[in-house]
């Protein structure tokens, strides 16, 4: 095949010829972009009805803010001093307070199961649980203790 | 206190020279400029990336044919195709003076 | 010493600066001289983040005290080698650490990368820059480790649950994989500033890519063995904030690293992979800033600082400004092929991808719903595994199957006909092992079965891949079994490394489908001569052992193994108190079995005076195959990472062509 010299500013035809692009598929759509669609489509319906059954998390509040609740919820608090009790016998019964603000409110927690190491008066937990009867009682081996501000790891779960 | 002074100023000089390194090296350079890709160079970078996909495409349909995920029929139909394929990617990158086309090229005769 | 770290950390802020302004304006007025000087300023910088570093370093090893940091980290008492690991024990030590990777990266890419595609090395020089300056000015202005005092006695220690060689290991690595995430961003965004619609950047930055995720992969699995073994309550993944923090920029990366195969094959998904590659690395900060602003509550929280607000602005700025350059950029990355059938490799690399971000994103949503719940509506929520769990097998469990269907399915197209006979032996095999399980017991739990099955499924295909490649090469140049099986894997090492790999997925699903569908527990209270029975195993309290250590005092309840009537030695449960730190620790006792591949795991829940003890005992089956996962997918990542020196140079070739021009 004779080679033609090129003269500057003439460049030769740049795109090889794709026969994987021809004129009649560019008039169909890319099935790619369907699939996507629909792969949405079916996460967004999984994502929604799983929500709808399963609910969207659970509720965390703090000892002040219960009581208005129904059903299971995650307490938070502080540990007060003077807990008594044994969580892997008959019941750890320790009492909560509100982490921040000025509520002097108390509820008191009943709690079977795993106690981290770091468990003490003035240390941050949450447990979950419902409120009868006045009384917390939590779900067992539900209570995740936090250590103060250091990088830390301990939890019972 | 002086030592981390000393040591301070020592790592202050290093960076300031290597920054400034290039221009030491070349205080006068002909040419500062970034070197861009011409169009000539970009087409011809696109057309090397669809040579090098059509090969290895080749390459990997015949390893799958000799492994036995694509059947013999399959094999056929695909082949042809991406043989065409490469070729025209080959041809359109055929060799010639100059490796860039930039050259002012003197007519034949 | 402290104004020598200081003042490195401030040049390296200036020299940051300096990289991203004459950087920028080099690329864009094209000045050759002045690109490499912005280039050479993050060298520089990786010089001055050194010299930090080892001020910090000498400071830890000499327990200068006078440094805040030294002082709050370590003890005297404190080993050595733990010494040396508090620099990244703490905010501002491994904010240092990130700084030095990420200079120390940039300066290899750079380095490797600056003699051809130098127009894309200049516009890739200002964008680690950027990311540079935040990270230098955080450790120069918000939290800097050189902070001095009046030096106290002694320090407060390390946290005991740190003092473990997985901890040790484990932030460095992780770091080596969120920071290696900023090469192939920077690369991809240097692409589109650039305007090159060429697949360089991608070139330039796979192995990057493929080193970073590998890092960031086995990081977490040691994160997930340090859980099992150190915080010890019977699991290795909590689905805690900043456990998903890790998760997630690994699996958009694991979907980027598919993708940019697809766009190396056939030039299609340009603008996906660009897309990928941001979402990957602004994960990646968005990881570190849930682990260090304290804005979720985890157990992971480093101390309640001010450092959060910074990292939301750079990554808002880094998401907009990459989408708004994506979009600027869209005709350029127009590709000009399309998916020719939804039965392809193509196709099912396709499916992958929108498996593994769907559940990125919902792993995403499950970490953030807490937090915007909490600042729309006051009220504030926890997302609980059950969330994690459900959405791990919904998009889990496909994506499993994928790996198995994959290998098997053909480029561009692939007919039904063929597809079917491929699929006989390992559909038939799976359905085997399915049957076999069910008889067994395994129904017990149904996605523990489909696991398993889906597993033998993918297992049987690899194998498959590897016999068949191997009888393929041997028919064409003859020679033994195992020289045509290593000549097939030299020759082909991307895609037998990545069987490899895939292998370790999967023995990973089994581990995890073992341990967590089929686990036994039992607890007691028990007295020297009580026993414990759980599954096979029974247990017999003999008493309680004290020792002395090095910084604490340990305390172990001794406990006979037995199982089917053979005594298997003992196992030994309890707590160590530590002095400096004045905290405890929880000390389990794992007996591994090396052919059941499962686990006797003891907790010492409560060790009382009278010597009792309260114990809570696992049978974890398969677990091991978890951490033998580990090995096997290194093992696969180095070999796809190896370099193939013909690869090499036909890359050369390519590029070299059309970047070195010629000059009248």
């Amino acid at each position: 095949m004779a080679k033609r010299a090129l003269c500057p500013g003439e460049a030769r035809s740049a795109k090889p010829s794709q026969p994987s692009y021809d004129p009649g598929m560019a008039r169909k759509r890319n099935p790619a972009r369907l699939v996507v669609a629909l792969s949405v489509a079916a996460v967004l319906a999984v994502f929604l009805l799983y929500t709808s059954i399963a609910g969207g998390g659970t509720p965390s509040v703090s000892p002040s803010e219960l009581g208005a609740q129904k059903g299971v919820v995650s307490l938070a608090g502080r540990v007060q001093p003077g807990y008594k009790g044994d969580s892997y016998g008959d019941g750890l019964r320790f009492r909560l307070r509100d982490i921040k603000g000025g509520s002097t409110k108390t509820v008191t927690v009943v709690y079977t199961g795993s106690v981290s190491d770091q468990f003490r008066a003035g240390r941050e937990v949450s447990v979950k649980g419902e409120l009868r009867n006045g009384t917390f009682v939590a779900v067992k081996d539900s209570l995740v203790t936090k250590c103060p501000s250091k990088y830390t790891a301990k939890k019972s779960t | 206190m002086s030592i981390a002074l000393v040591l301070g100023a020592l790592l202050a000089a290093a960076c300031v020279v290597l920054v400034a390194l290039p221009y030491l090296r070349e205080p006068q350079a002909e040419r500062d400029v970034l070197e861009e890709p011409s169009e000539l160079d970009r087409r011809r970078l696109e057309l090397a990336e669809a040579r090098d996909r059509a090969l290895a495409a080749l390459k990997e349909l015949e390893l799958d044919h000799r492994t036995g995920k694509v059947s013999d029929e399959d094999y056929r139909a695909l082949v042809g195709p991406l043989r065409r394929e490469a070729a025209e990617a080959l041809r359109a990158l055929e060799p010639r003076a100059g490796a860039s086309g930039r050259v002012k090229v003197e007519r034949p005769g | 010493m402290p104004e020598l770290g200081r003042a490195a950390l401030v040049a390296t802020l200036g020299l940051a600066v300096y990289a991203v302004v004459a950087g920028a304006y080099a690329a864009w007025k094209g000045r050759r001289r002045l690109a490499l000087s912005a280039q050479n300023a993050l060298v520089a910088a990786f010089g001055t983040s050194i010299v930090a570093t080892v001020v910090l370093l000498a400071a830890l090893v000499r327990h200068d005290f006078s440094f805040v940091y030294v002082a709050e980290h370590t003890s005297r008492e404190l080993p050595t080698g733990y010494t040396i690991s508090a620099f990244w024990g703490g905010q501002e030590g491994s904010l240092l650490l990130w700084l030095l990777i990420l200079t120390g990266y940039s300066t290899a890419a750079l380095l490797v990368n600056r003699r051809s595609a130098r127009d894309l090395v200049a516009w890739v020089t200002p964008v680690l820059g950027g990311v540079t300056f935040f990270f230098a000015f955080l450790l120069v202005v918000v939290a800097t480790p050189f902070a001095v005092q009046a030096a106290p006695p002694d320090g407060s220690g390390l946290n005991p649950s740190l003092q473990n060689p997985y901890m040790m290991a484990h932030p460095p690595l992780l770091y080596l994989g969120f920071v290696g995430l900023t090469v192939p961003f920077a690369f991809a965004i240097g692409a589109l500033l650039a305007r090159r619609t060429d697949e360089r950047w991608i070139v330039a930055t796979r192995r990057w890519t493929l080193v970073a995720w590998t890092a960031l992969g086995v990081g977490q699995l040691l994160g997930s063995h340090w859980a099992y073994e150190e915080v010890g309550w019977g699991g290795y993944y909590a689905w805690d904030p900043v456990e998903n923090a890790a998760l997630m920029p690994w699996l958009a990366a694991t979907a980027f690293l598919h993708s940019v195969m697809i766009q190396e094959k056939r030039g299609m998904l340009r603008v996906w992979n660009h897309l990928l590659v941001v979402m990957a690395f602004s994960l990646s900060l968005f990881g570190t800033f849930l682990t260090r602003s304290g804005i979720v509550s985890s157990i992971h929280s480093f101390t309640q600082s001010s450092i959060g607000p910074w990292f939301l602005a750079f990554i808002c700025i880094v998401v907009f400004g990459s989408l708004a350059l994506v979009f600027a950029r869209l005709p350029l990355l127009r590709s000009k092929t399309r998916l020719e059938s939804l039965v392809s490799r193509e196709a099912t690399f396709l499916y992958n991808n929108l498996l593994l971000v769907a559940l990125t994103l919902t792993i995403l949503w499950g970490v953030a719903y807490p937090i915007l719940h909490e600042a729309v509506l006051g009220e504030s929520r926890i997302v609980g595994p059950g969330y994690y769990n459900f959405f791990l097998r919904v998009f889990g469990l496909p994506l499993l199957l994928l790996m198995g269907i994959g290998p098997l399915v053909a480029w561009r197209r692939a007919s039904l006909r063929s597809l079917g006979l491929t699929f006989a032996w390992p559909a038939g095999f799976a359905l085997l092992v399915g049957l076999v399980l069910l008889a067994l017991g395994a129904g017990s739990s149904i996605p523990g079965l489909i696991a398993y099955t889906f597993s033998a499924f993918v297992l049987a295909s690899i194998a498959l891949e590897f016999s068949r490649g191997t009888r393929a090469r041997r028919a064409l140049s003859g020679g033994s079994w195992p020289a045509a099986f290593s000549a097939l894997i030299g020759r082909n090492r991307r895609r037998y490394g990545g069987y490899i790999v895939h292998a370790a997925i999967v023995l990973l699903a089994i581990g995890v489908a073992g341990s967590s569908a089929y686990d036994t527990v039992s607890e007691r209270r028990l007295t020297p001569g009580d026993s414990l029975v759980v599954g096979d195993y029974r247990l017999t309290y003999r008493g309680l052992e004290e020792r002395e250590a090095a910084n604490a005092t340990e305390i172990r309840a001794v406990l006979g193994v037995e199982r089917g009537g053979d005594s298997l030695g003992t196992v030994q449960a309890g707590k160590n108190a530590y002095t400096a730190e004045r905290q405890v620790s929880n000390e389990v006792g794992i007996r591994s079995d090396l052919i059941t591949g499962e686990d006797l795991f003891v907790i010492a829940e409560q060790v009382n005076a009278d010597g009792s003890v309260y114990v809570r005992a696992f049978v974890k089956p398969l677990v091991n195959l978890i951490w033998l996962a580990g090995l096997v997918f290194v093992l696969g990542a180095l070999i796809t990472l190896w370099p193939d020196a013909r690869e090499q140079r036909r890359l050369a070739l390519r590029y070299e062509g059309a970047e070195a021009p010629a000059r009248p």
